[in-house]
């Protein structure tokens, strides 16, 4: 530990168009989930510039980035990380509350997106009360709730059997086509990356070692 | 993010540790009821002695006594004592000298007096020794001459028995209730309208109701008079006098009591009645009435220009408020204690709930949680604990001081004294307790807020 700097990613160049869908590939400590991290704003470049939407995020307050994180950029975990006391239909309402929506029409989004997404019976059950694949569910429709442009993808289906898997990312390639969200998706899976995505990018030691599709 | 969305996320977290939230703010409501308490008591003692002022129900009475003679060496220095010490009156100039007047308390005073405006009434203060023997018992007593004004007082409005002087009668009394029970074990009603001796040394003088006796509770060979004097009424406590000032026990009308007086003094001046006029006497102090408690400062100050010594009640009021506000500082000092550990336990209790939910910071963060709205979360539940704690600190409080009331009165009551009480819970102390505990409470919440608030988000998720 200490203070000296590790470089998890340098000099990286990406520039990603909208409504693609990007897969980040690359194996553990490459650099792509801190890439992702940056991206959604939850962490800061110590150097260099990171423009999303025109704006620089380097550069931006930690207000303006809860702003840019509530509202540019929805983000979907391996772990889901739904909060456990909550039902379903309030997980997804949270994102909403921050955002400063009122209740009723936080309540009727939050139904009406999970009513898309297949879970309409199950919303008010907690998390524990819900398999895998639901959570993550409940998890896209919390990070859809603000309608941003941008979804945000850490290894999605990393805590899923691989029918479930195939699921969600259905459901992250329909938003993707259909709705015309632009998707980064973090994964070590190169050949779920391939499958779905229009790009690929390898990272490997927080460099950009290789590209490939589009 | 809404004012209402941040309380109900508040409650829901508070809601989710019941135990730690309840005993929290269990500890919370100890500190308050310790401090409002402690403030309760101060203003109930308070209340009590000025009540026992108020009820002694002479706001309007001013004592006036001649000024301490100055001496010589004192010089200009020496003047900056207080009116009771014959200090300078007011409004006299710099370079009065020793030579000032010191008019005397006579007849002629009392008229001069009582011709300043609103002025109601002006008397001496005339006490008296004498023995008092009645049913066989001797006693002494100091009698005090009694204005026929004074059966307005509120004393003389609800006796123990009997009633007050008859207009024009001389020869009557009145006793107190614990003089009377010193002197006999007759019930009160019994005694009133029975005939009670009081005897002074004097040479014979002739007076009515009075006559020459050579026994009494004096050496032998002085010469007594006696004076039979029917008792009119029992009352409770002599009205005018604060705790330890009213030992005199009998009341006799004004005009008896300077008849006693002046006899007495006769006598000490050495034998029969030099037929002094009765305007010349001087006393040694006057009560002076106003017609309003209102007008108290302002004809206090205008008895001091005339080179008396003047006192009120207010004066004694307002020096027992300041020795009344120090004793609030210090009891409320001593309630602030365990204010000061339920706030540290507040503390806990907040980091403690950060431990547990740093995840879930993480997680509100990661979706669109500003730093301001996390704080504002923590900042809401700290002061909830506050406001609850404050309020059932207070019905602690209140509970408590009426237990102790309850258990003290027990005491003063086998003691003989007059039960009160002991605690006092005004509505400013109530809303006061209150609105501190909730500032304590957001004082005690802020750095746990604060952190909560500083939780960089990626450490939080991987928190568990």
């Amino acid at each position: 530990m200490g203070t000296a700097t590790v470089r998890a990613l340098d000099g990286i160049s990406l520039e990603v168009a909208q409504g693609e869908f990007v897969g980040l590939l690359g194996t553990s400590g490459s650099g792509k989930s801190t890439l992702l991290n940056l991206i959604a704003g939850l962490d800061r470049p110590t150097d260099g510039s990171l423009e999303i939407f025109g704006r620089d995020l380097a550069g931006m307050s930690s207000a303006e980035l809860s702003h840019h994180r509530s509202r540019n950029v929805g983000i979907i975990f391996q772990s889901f990380n739904l909060i456990s006391t909550m039902s379903a239909v309030e997980n997804v309402g949270l994102s909403m509350m921050f955002a400063g929506v009122p209740k009723a029409t936080r309540d009727a989004r939050a139904k009406q997106l999970l009513d898309q997404l297949g879970l309409g019976p199950r919303r008010e059950h907690r998390p524990r009360e819900l398999s895998g694949g639901e959570q993550q569910r409940v998890a896209i429709a919390r990070a859809l709730a603000n309608e941003p442009e941008l979804l945000l993808a850490d290894e999605p289906t990393g805590n899923l059997d691989s029918r479930t898997s195939r699921d969600i990312m259905g459901v992250l390639k329909d938003l993707n086509e259909r709705v015309g969200k632009t998707v980064i998706m973090v994964t070590h899976d190169a050949s779920l990356a391939q499958q779905y995505a229009h790009r690929t990018v390898t990272l490997m030691d927080g460099a950009v070692v290789g590209e490939a599709g589009a | 993010m809404t004012f209402r969305d941040t309380f109900g996320l508040a409650l829901r977290n508070l809601n989710q540790a019941k135990l730690r939230t309840a005993l929290t703010t269990l500890g919370v409501s100890i500190g308050i009821a310790s401090l409002a308490g402690m403030m309760s008591l101060g203003v109930g003692l308070e209340e009590q002695l000025t009540g026992r002022f108020t009820q002694s129900g002479l706001f309007d009475a001013i004592t006036v006594t001649r000024q301490a003679p100055r001496f010589a060496g004192r010089g200009a220095r020496g003047r900056g004592f207080g009116p009771r010490f014959g200090g300078p009156a007011r409004g006299q100039g710099p370079g009065s000298t020793a030579d000032e007047p010191r008019p005397p308390l006579d007849d002629a005073t009392i008229a001069a007096l009582a011709a300043l405006p609103a002025v109601r009434e002006v008397y001496p203060n005339i006490r008296v020794p004498v023995g008092v023997t009645f049913d066989q018992a001797d006693d002494f007593a100091m009698a005090s001459g009694t204005p026929a004004s004074a059966r307005n007082e509120g004393a003389f409005q609800s006796m123990t028995a009997g009633t007050f002087f008859p207009d024009g009668a001389a020869d009557v009394c009145m006793l107190t209730l614990d003089f009377l029970k010193g002197l006999t074990d007759k019930a009160p009603a019994d005694v009133v309208g029975q005939t009670i001796t009081l005897s002074y040394a004097t040479s014979p003088v002739d007076l009515p109701g009075m006559v020459a006796s050579g026994a009494g509770m004096v050496a032998p060979d002085v010469p007594q008079s006696t004076l039979l004097c029917r008792i009119s009424g029992i009352v409770e406590r002599e009205p005018g006098t604060l705790a330890g000032a009213g030992l005199s026990g009998v009341m006799v009308p004004l005009e008896t009591a300077k008849t006693i007086d002046a006899a007495i003094s006769e006598a000490r001046r050495g034998g029969a009645p030099d037929g002094t006029p009765a305007n010349t006497r001087t006393y040694s102090s006057l009560t002076v009435r106003v017609s309003g408690a209102e007008h108290t400062q302002d004809v206090e100050d205008k008895i001091k220009n005339l080179h008396f010594t003047a006192f009120s009640i207010a004066d004694a009021l307002q020096g027992a408020k300041r020795a009344f506000l120090i004793l609030d500082i210090v009891l409320a000092l001593i309630g602030s204690i365990a204010l000061a550990v339920s706030s540290l336990g507040i503390v806990n209790t907040m980091v403690m709930s950060i431990l547990e939910r740093t995840r879930e910071i993480g997680i509100m963060k990661a979706i669109g949680g500003g730093d301001g709205d996390i704080r504002r979360i923590f900042l809401v539940e700290a002061s909830t604990i506050g406001l609850l704690g404050g309020a059932a600190g207070i019905a602690l409080g209140w509970a408590v001081g009426r237990i102790i009331n309850f258990g003290a009165n027990i005491y003063i009551r086998s003691q003989g004294g007059a039960p009160g009480n002991l605690f006092s819970l005004p509505l400013w102390l109530i809303g006061g307790a209150i609105a501190f505990s909730w500032v304590v409470s957001l004082i005690a919440g802020s750095y746990p807020a604060r952190r909560a608030a500083r939780l960089d988000p990626i450490q939080a998720l991987r928190h568990d």
